[in-house]
């Protein structure tokens, strides 16, 4: 594998809470210009892998690297190649939503000008919003200011936790639209959905976990091309045609997760 | 592709920048802060006469330390952890410690008005009329008493997690604190009480504070009292530092 395509490299992650073995011996990588999809049923440990790669977590064992350089060793450059959105964001409510800009421009080393903020602003449809605090948006809209924190200074690898949570068609068509332009630079994409559906379609390459274990890492047809024809997945498919939902769900079982 | 990390200079005034406007929006609650000190040093003129201008300021200004150090900082670091505020900051290619260090300087910059605040006050209204050496020397011993009650804030946070828990400790502590003051500088009960209060870390802070107001009557319990609160601060800050963690899950 050359490593020059890969921006983010997981090998052998193994994250422990007390006695719970949340993630076991996950590897993975994501090249650039690709949009991975980490795809897994409640509690699978998708989280708890960002987290890992995001530095929040101390790893029991393995090895991550950003951009070349292992998070462990030297954390500030792994996280400088990192934009992140996580799975629940909050800033300081006493900040306006301006504010809250104008601080993670300069914490990611950004001097912008109030217009160059604004203009963010303007992208995500919030240039009204500018005064107001976080807490007095809606979801939604909460969503696309955390997602335009997340590229703000343009990370090569930009790691989204279920981002299209709570977004209406509309903001959900402009946020593929922002995540396929970060793909065209060259730049990478780690992100995690429920819906099947959009990873089907937007994903380049599928990596499903469950239990903490990765079973499957293929690109979207090739997952569906390799199953089809599985009478457990015959059997979940609900139309007339296979789709990932249906390889999904017969990989991982039909019962709900506690 | 090269990674830049960014410039130290660049994160710490964006970090100081949202620290500062988020203490100001808090400003009523901070301004407690300020009123509890003013408040004694106008209704305790009376006893100036027995106890002396030094009791009255030192008391003041070591209550408006134990109140930012307590209320202030802790409370707020309590409540931005518990809503993950923190982890969002930490995945920045930023030094955890700078958070801290921006959030302790706006705590600093409190303790400084609060000073300066006691200082006006007790010039107008008491009638005390320190030396500049004795203005300067106060205003460095409260910093230095600050910083214990700040890392006593600190060592709450790390051992206790919920917020609440927090808030209800944090009052209960200074309720203490005042009644450690009346007891070490009125002596109600007796003379092993008092001593225990001298040496509390309201004590020491208070002994320090009233040395620095009179260099002259600087002595050597003075000293030991300084001492002793580095002690205090060492000790509270390492069990802070370490116990400490960035999430409540
Ligand atoms: N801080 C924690 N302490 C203890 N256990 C945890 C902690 N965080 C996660 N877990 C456990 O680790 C497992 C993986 O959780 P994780 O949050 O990674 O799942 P997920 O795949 O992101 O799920 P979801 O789709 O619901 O977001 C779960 O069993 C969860 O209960
Ligand atoms: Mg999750």
């Amino acid at each position: 594998m050359n490593n020059h395509e890969q921006i983010l490299n997981v090998e052998g992650l193994n994250v422990y809470y007390g006695t719970t073995h949340a993630v076991q011996n996950v590897s993975f990588d994501v090249k650039r210009g690709e949009i991975f999809g980490l795809l897994g049923p409640n509690g699978a440990g998708k989280t708890s892998t960002l987290s890992a790669i995001e530095g929040l977590l101390n790893y029991h064992s393995g090895s991550i690297s950003v951009a070349g350089h292992n998070n462990k060793a030297k954390p500030l450059h792994a996280k400088a190649a990192l934009g992140v959105q996580l799975q629940s964001t909050s800033f300081q409510p006493e900040l306006t939503i301006l504010e809250i800009l104008q601080l993670y421009a300069g914490i990611y080393g950004l001097s912008l000008r109030k217009e160059e903020l604004m203009g963010k602003l303007q992208d995500i449809k919030l240039a009204d919003a500018a005064n107001k605090k976080f807490g007095q948006l809606s979801g939604g809209q909460q969503q696309r200011v955390s997602l335009v924190i997340a590229t703000i200074h343009t990370p090569q690898l930009v790691l989204l936790d279920e981002p299209t949570t709570g977004l209406d068609p509309q903001s959900r068509r402009q946020l593929w639209e922002r995540i396929e332009g970060i793909r065209e630079k060259g730049h990478g994409v780690l992100l995690t959905t429920h819906s099947m559906e959009e990873a089907q379609s937007v994903c380049d390459r599928i990596g499903i976990i469950d239990h903490g274990k990765v079973i499957e890492v293929n690109t979207p047809e090739a997952l569906i091309e390799k199953h089809k024809d599985e009478p457990e997945v015959i059997r979940v498919s609900r139309k007339g045609r296979i789709t990932l939902e249906d390889v999904f769900i017969a990989l991982t079982g039909t019962e709900i997760r506690s | 592709m090269e990674i830049n990390i960014p410039k130290s200079s660049t994160v710490f005034s964006a970090l100081l920048r949202a620290d500062f406007t988020t203490q100001w929006r808090n400003r009523r609650s901070a301004v407690l802060a300020l009123l509890i000190p003013v408040i004694i040093l106008i209704s305790w003129k009376g006893i100036i006469v027995k106890y002396g201008g030094a009791f009255v300021l030192s008391s003041s200004i070591a209550l408006g330390l134990v109140a930012i150090g307590l209320m202030g900082y802790t409370n707020s670091v309590a409540r931005d952890r518990d809503k993950g505020i923190f982890q969002r900051l930490r995945v920045a290619p930023i030094p955890s410690w700078a958070i801290m260090i921006s959030r302790l300087t706006v705590q600093l910059t409190m303790i400084l008005i609060v000073t300066i605040c006691v200082f006006i006050t007790g010039y107008y209204v008491d009638g005390i009329h320190l030396s500049a050496v004795g203005y300067l020397l106060t205003v460095i011993s409260a910093l230095v008493g600050g910083a214990v009650y700040l890392s006593l804030g600190q060592m709450i946070v790390g051992l206790i997690k919920n917020p609440e828990t927090v808030n209800s400790t944090t009052r209960l502590v200074y309720f203490v604190f005042i009644i450690t003051g009346m007891i070490g500088g009125l002596g109600f009960l007796g003379d092993i009480a008092q001593k225990l209060a001298r040496w509390s870390p309201y004590g020491t802070v208070q002994t320090m504070l009233a040395g620095s107001l009179q260099p002259d009557l600087w002595h050597n319990e003075t000293t030991m009292a300084l001492l002793v609160t580095l002690g205090y601060t060492l000790f509270f800050a390492f069990m802070g530092i370490k116990k400490f963690k960035w999430n409540t899950r």
